[in-house]
């Protein structure tokens, strides 16, 4: 996959996060477009594209709550890290091994970026992991997989080539 | 150890970007709350600006479009609402003066009134009767004179059990012995018609020539005839005009027949009842109403006398009260 539409991709998925994803939301889960367009970079480039853009995108994010500036961009950045690395050793191509990735992504960031929030209220973390969290990152997987499935389906460049990875 | 360092770097790079990233982001975090702000407003502005000002454009449209059909239900409602209103409005504005005129024509002339309302009024463009839910039940017989509080209506031309039909002053057959209020000249008020259908004005007949008569006198019931009591108004006088032998006096009607509603049917003299003014008064307070303003002249009224209802048509002067 080449930089130009990766970069696209990125900014549609800040955009997502901002107005979609409220509107879409089930049961109080919304679905982290961030960390699916981040997934999907470590899994077509690897390296550090996932790191810069998580880096990014999470900076984008923060400007919208100046008083956790940051926060988002350290969240993203080290799940975009991780991500690369564990796929690293995982086979790509399949279908549950992404949506793994996916979700357990979609938790590492919400683990990294409530605990801080929630700092000072642990209690409400917990309460917020187990009724959101989970959910959201299930949310995610799947959304991931049918994104996927589409891009197959339309013969989508640079994520077909995913499957030969 | 700098060499060191380098040579890990450039050997994790992955690590090294990591670290760079979690380094930038752990120096935004602790940074002042309005360092931060100025740093997120430079981030946002080119970012998320645009999209978050297309997206609340979209969601303001969609409120106000929603807003917008919420009001025009509201203003439907309130239109309903309006309308139930003005016409109560208007009925009560229209019973408080008829109940006005009832306390005053009560006060001076004391005669028995039942009130009634228009049912219908048959006829094509000429009225040629007013019906009224009042009848035979209700002690209404023919010939019972007709007023509302501006004047003459008509008189009752047939009562039946439920109701009744005014015969109106528009009537072809109807004629009025009057006097001028002024100069106490009498005549005969009837209508004059250019063809079976078209009413052309009233006037007055038998008024002898050099009469005393001007455009704007008031003319009233004479009680000649003994059908309707003297000093009920019939109308002005619009136009006088001198002839050989009599006098050519056109009389435009007090009432407005078509927009006629409430009617009082006069069903003869009342009888004095101790309580009666007091119960006037009262009412007359509650409606903050002067009561002593006659409808009519009231000096006829000690002149003339209300005759049983129904009385002879052709009593009187030559064709009044038919």
């Amino acid at each position: 996959m080449r930089m130009g539409p990766y970069v696209v991709a990125c900014i549609v998925a800040v955009v997502l996060d901002a107005t979609l994803a409220p509107e879409i939301e089930i049961l109080g889960a919304r679905p982290d477009f961030a960390v699916l367009v981040l997934v999907y970079g470590a899994l077509l480039m690897g390296g550090r594209t996932p790191i810069i853009s998580g880096f990014f995108m999470g900076l984008v994010a923060d400007s919208e709550m100046p008083e956790y500036l940051g926060l988002n961009a350290l969240a993203l950045a080290i799940t975009g890290y991780l991500a690369s690395r564990l796929l690293d050793h995982l086979v790509k191509a399949n279908i549950f091994v992404q949506c793994t990735v996916i979700a357990g992504a979609t938790l590492l960031h919400d683990l990294i970026y409530y605990v801080v929030y929630y700092r000072n209220h642990l209690d409400l973390f917990g309460r917020f992991f187990v009724h959101e969290a989970l959910l959201g990152a299930v949310y995610t997987a799947v959304l991931g997989a049918v994104i996927y499935a589409v891009a197959r389906a339309a013969n989508w460049r640079g994520v077909t080539s995913a499957s030969h990875w | 150890m700098v060499s060191l360092l380098a040579r890990f770097l450039r050997e994790n790079r992955e690590l090294s970007t990591l670290i760079i990233c979690a380094l930038i982001s752990l120096t935004l975090l602790a940074l002042p709350p309005a360092v931060k702000n100025a740093v997120s407003f430079v981030v946002s502005t080119p970012t998320l600006g645009p999209v978050k000002r297309v997206t609340s454009g979209a969601t303001e449209l969609l409120r106000v479009r929603q807003e917008n059909t919420q009001l025009r239900r509201l203003t439907i409602e309130l239109m309903e609402e309006r309308s139930g209103l003005l016409a109560c409005r208007h009925e009560n504005d229209r019973l408080r003066e008829l109940t006005s005129f009832l306390i005053a024509f009560e006060e001076e002339e004391r005669f028995e009134m039942i009130p009634a309302s228009v049912i219908g009024m048959p006829g094509g463009r000429v009225l040629e009767g007013i019906e009224i839910d009042r009848g035979l039940e209700h002690g209404i017989t023919a010939g019972m004179p007709v007023i509302v509080s501006e004047g003459l209506v008509g008189k009752i031309s047939r009562a039946f059990p439920g109701r009744s039909l005014i015969e109106p002053l528009t009537s072809a057959s109807s004629a009025v012995a009057v006097t001028v209020e002024r100069s106490r000249v009498r005549g005969i008020v009837r209508p004059r018609y250019r063809s079976a259908a078209e009413l052309l004005s009233w006037e007055m007949d038998y008024v002898p020539a050099r009469s005393d008569i001007q455009k704007g006198d008031r003319v009233v019931t004479s009680g000649l005839g003994g059908v309707y009591p003297p000093g009920l108004v019939v109308g002005e006088v619009t136009l006088a005009t001198e002839g050989p032998l009599t006098m050519s006096v056109a009389v435009k009607l007090a009432v407005e027949f078509a927009t006629t509603e409430q009617v009082f049917i006069v069903t003869g003299r009342a009888e004095r009842d101790p309580g009666h003014d007091d119960r006037l008064d009262e009412l007359a307070r509650t409606l903050g109403i002067t009561p002593g303003v006659t409808p009519g002249d009231t000096e006829d009224a000690a002149d003339g006398e209300l005759d049983a209802p129904g009385g002879n048509p052709t009593a009187g002067v030559g064709e009044a009260d038919r």
